[in-house]
């Protein structure tokens, strides 16, 4: 058998995997976005509607509200994970840090948490009357901190839980990717006399592109379908001021059972996220199309 | 010495008839249950008092007595549904019997979910129990019962309602009375009307503003369908505001179209019951009806409208509750006039809640679970099953002189049930509740955080009540 046949047959039963979970739902999904379908509906049947649910979709201030939500919620997350996760990365590849070990093991371990863990217990956390940060944030500020009727307090508050749950992810991946670095370029670059900062950005960034590309676009994708830390924490509230796209869609897919509006909402999300993802790509690498 | 003959036969004739009827009473269960010796049963419920007695308690006696095992998931109310629903939609048949909560049973029947108990006993007479009698239950069972053919499609499990809760210490108080008195130049009584209950609301939080303790409880979460029920379901309702304000007949929410969805009783009642936030604890604000009840067991609050589901544990359990024998039950406060028109069934004051287990058609073992539910059917377990988590379902149990003994230590809740719960009434017999439900919730909870005025949020929730019916076919 040829080499190269024998690599598909490798990869035939993951594929296989993909195309039965992966691909047949997708299509199912594209095939039911141009159907007005709701089992509670008087006719519970599949009615042909052509485009009229991507055109609702347009006029939709709920669901548009929705999706603008998420993007900021995402490039905030995001931004900051990366910022922080590039400094707690040098803090813990510092020789002289005390108890490096330790802290790393500490820093790692809001990873291994389930989502639904961490939202609920946040919540415990923030729950007004008996939670304790809005009980010492009254104490010491005198700042009346309450996730069920202040937008910004749950909104500020799902940022924060994310940050917590997820920046260990970019520390350690970092610190892998910066863990590999050759040595020479930074040392020539000291002899030629670049400062930190010049270092950092036409030194350590470039090369460290290929990793920095992988977890952005692993914790953007993540961002963007966020619901159970969230649904734990606010379940979208105060109102709607938490209702991330992922779960406006939950809500109106299973409890609305509005199967073909979900599927155009879902098919729609999935689309931006795909022209997101391009044009970090391409941001990042400089590259145009898929040409490279 | 023929008398002392006689006595020790009439003795041991009367204990080997009462040995037999009991041997034949458990005999007929492990009969019935033989050909399903080993079977597994699953069900999902509300973690609930009464839920939480099946699990404990009931599943582990009829496993023992049929050697059926039970597994039983109680799991919070949003859980239990995503879960039930999505099982007999894909028809997967991991349960075998769900918790159908008095609201949502007309969507089940309109979706075919249920297995009609009536006829399938009838198909099947070796598994009908002679214990098993429907006319036992209160009218409360109406309610599963199929429109078309008045079969059972659900056995009821928990019936409870929703009465208005009152610190019975703190209103009984001397030095409250004429605190209380003085300031309001009226005596401190349980209320009868929304403005006697905003008051005693305003007079408690002033007078707790340093003693945790706030003037209601309001059930008012800004993301939770609890506060969508608590306002059209026992607010509105004393208001004269019925079914959600939705026309039964034209499906009709706008007061422009028939509906009273926005009218100005409606209105009324939503800036009342808004108001109330002004003398509530700050956890109202996420509290669905779990929270309200831990509220008020926290002693936290003065009054408050709370599910009658824990009345029994908030009034005895001193391992749950700090206000034991501190608690006074009432009908809540109504408008004028609609205490009238509920006494005369043109209305009624609050909600009437429970629940039934009922069969999925995806049920992989429909026989055994029919066992089952008739032996939670059956009249001998009511009794401690009530006092477990103060819900009646039969007639009988009120007379009971457990439930007569525990009805003294809740101040009459039962009493009140058995006597008053006419003028209480459950959801609507919509088929499109969760629909209407997800499409209103958000403007009531952005009329909780202010986002907009009460007046608007109804006004829009009716138009987008209206235009989702539209969408489902119903209104034309």
């Amino acid at each position: 058998m040829r080499r190269s046949n024998i690599g598909w047959l490798f990869l035939a039963p993951a594929t296989l995997i993909l195309f039965v979970v992966g691909f047949i739902p997708f299509l199912y999904i594209l095939y039911v976005g141009f159907f007005d379908w709701n089992s509670n509906a008087v006719d519970p049947t599949l009615r042909w509607a052509g485009l009229q649910n991507y055109r609702n979709l347009v006029f939709d201030a709920t669901f548009l509200n929705s999706l603008a939500r998420t993007l900021v919620f995402a490039f905030i997350v995001v931004v900051s994970e990366l910022l922080l996760g590039y400094v707690l990365a040098r803090a813990l590849m510092a020789d002289r840090l005390w108890g490096r070990q330790f802290f790393r093991t500490i820093h790692t371990l809001p990873i291994v948490v389930a989502p639904i863990a961490v939202g609920a217990t946040w919540r415990l956390l923030c729950v007004p009357g008996f939670g304790i940060i809005p009980y010492y944030l009254k104490l010491w500020f005198g700042i009346d901190y309450n996730i069920s009727t202040n937008a910004y307090h749950a909104f500020g508050t799902a940022i924060v839980m994310d940050l917590w749950h997820w920046t260990p992810f970019v520390t350690l991946s970092l610190m892998a990717g910066l863990t590999a670095l050759p040595k020479e370029p930074l040392e020539q670059a000291q002899i030629d006399g670049g400062n930190k900062l010049q270092i950092f950005w036409y030194v350590i960034v470039p090369m460290l592109k290929p990793v920095l590309l992988t977890t952005v676009f692993i914790r953007l994708m993540d961002a963007l379908r966020s619901v159970d830390e969230v649904w734990m924490l606010t379940k979208g509230g105060p109102a709607e001021a938490t209702r991330f796209i992922g779960l406006h869609i939950w809500i109106n897919v299973f409890p609305k059972t509005d199967y073909g509006y979900g599927a155009a909402m879902s098919l729609l999300t999935l689309y931006v996220t795909i022209v997101l993802s391009w044009l970090l790509f391409v941001a990042m690498t400089g590259r145009k199309g898929g040409a490279q | 010495m023929n008398s002392f003959i006689k006595a020790v036969g009439v003795g041991c004739l009367s204990l080997g008839l009462w040995c037999s009827t009991a041997l034949a009473q458990d005999s007929w269960w492990k009969t019935a249950a033989q050909p399903y010796q080993g079977a597994t049963i699953r069900g999902i419920s509300e973690s609930t008092p009464a839920s939480k007695y099946v699990e404990q308690v009931l599943g582990p006696k009829f496993t023992q007595e049929t050697g059926i095992k039970v597994e039983f998931e109680a799991t919070s109310w949003d859980q239990m549904y995503d879960k039930a629903i999505k099982d007999m939609e894909a028809n997967t048949g991991i349960y075998d019997f769900v918790y159908i909560e008095q609201d949502i049973v007309y969507t089940y029947l309109a979706r075919n979910f249920l297995v009609d108990i009536t006829k399938s006993l009838a198909d099947n007479a070796k598994i009908a129990s002679p214990d098993f009698k429907p006319e036992n239950f209160t009218t409360f069972l109406n309610y599963f019962k199929d429109p078309k053919s008045g079969d059972v499609m659900g056995v009821p499990m928990e019936a409870f309602i929703k009465p208005y809760l009152y610190r019975k210490d703190l209103f009984d108080d001397p030095a409250i009375q004429k605190s209380y008195k003085d300031k309001t130049g009226a005596d401190l009584k349980p209320a009868t009307t929304h403005e006697e209950y905003t008051r005693i609301a305003k007079f408690f939080a002033e007078y707790g503003a340093d003693k945790e303790l706030w003037g209601t409880t309001v059930q008012a979460s800004s993301s939770h369908p609890a506060a969508f029920y608590e306002f059209f379901e026992s607010v509105a309702p004393t208001f004269g505001v019925y079914n959600w304000g939705i026309d039964g007949k034209t499906f009709a929410a706008t007061e422009a179209h028939g509906g009273q969805m926005n009218s100005a009783a409606s209105k009324k009642a939503l800036n009342y019951w808004v108001d109330l936030l002004k003398y509530a604890p700050p956890e109202s604000t996420s509290s669905t009806w779990d929270e309200v009840a831990g509220t008020f067991a926290a002693g936290r609050a003065a009054q408050g409208l709370v599910y009658g589901e824990n009345a029994a544990w908030i009034a005895t359990d001193e391992s749950k509750s700090t206000v034991v024998g501190k608690v006074g039950v009432a009908l809540p406060p109504v408008e004028a006039g609609v205490m009238e028109a509920a006494k005369a069934g043109k209305g009624y004051i609050g909600y009437y809640d429970g629940g039934a287990f009922g069969i999925p058609h995806s049920s992989k073992n429909k026989d055994a679970s029919l066992l089952f539910l008739q032996y939670i059917g059956q009249t001998s377990v009511q009794t401690d099953w009530a006092l477990a988590g103060s819900r009646i379902v039969m007639n009988s149990t009120y007379d009971d002189p457990k439930i007569v003994e525990q009805d003294k230590k809740v101040s009459g809740y039962y009493t009140l049930m058995r006597d008053d719960g006419k003028l209480f009434a459950g959801a609507p017999p919509f088929p499109f509740h969760a629909q209407v439900l997800q499409v209103v919730a958000p403007f009531i909870y952005k009329a909780i955080v202010g986002e907009i005025k009460p007046d608007d949020a109804l006004d829009q929730a009716a138009t987008a009540a209206e235009a989702e019916l539209v969408k489902l076919g119903y209104r034309k």
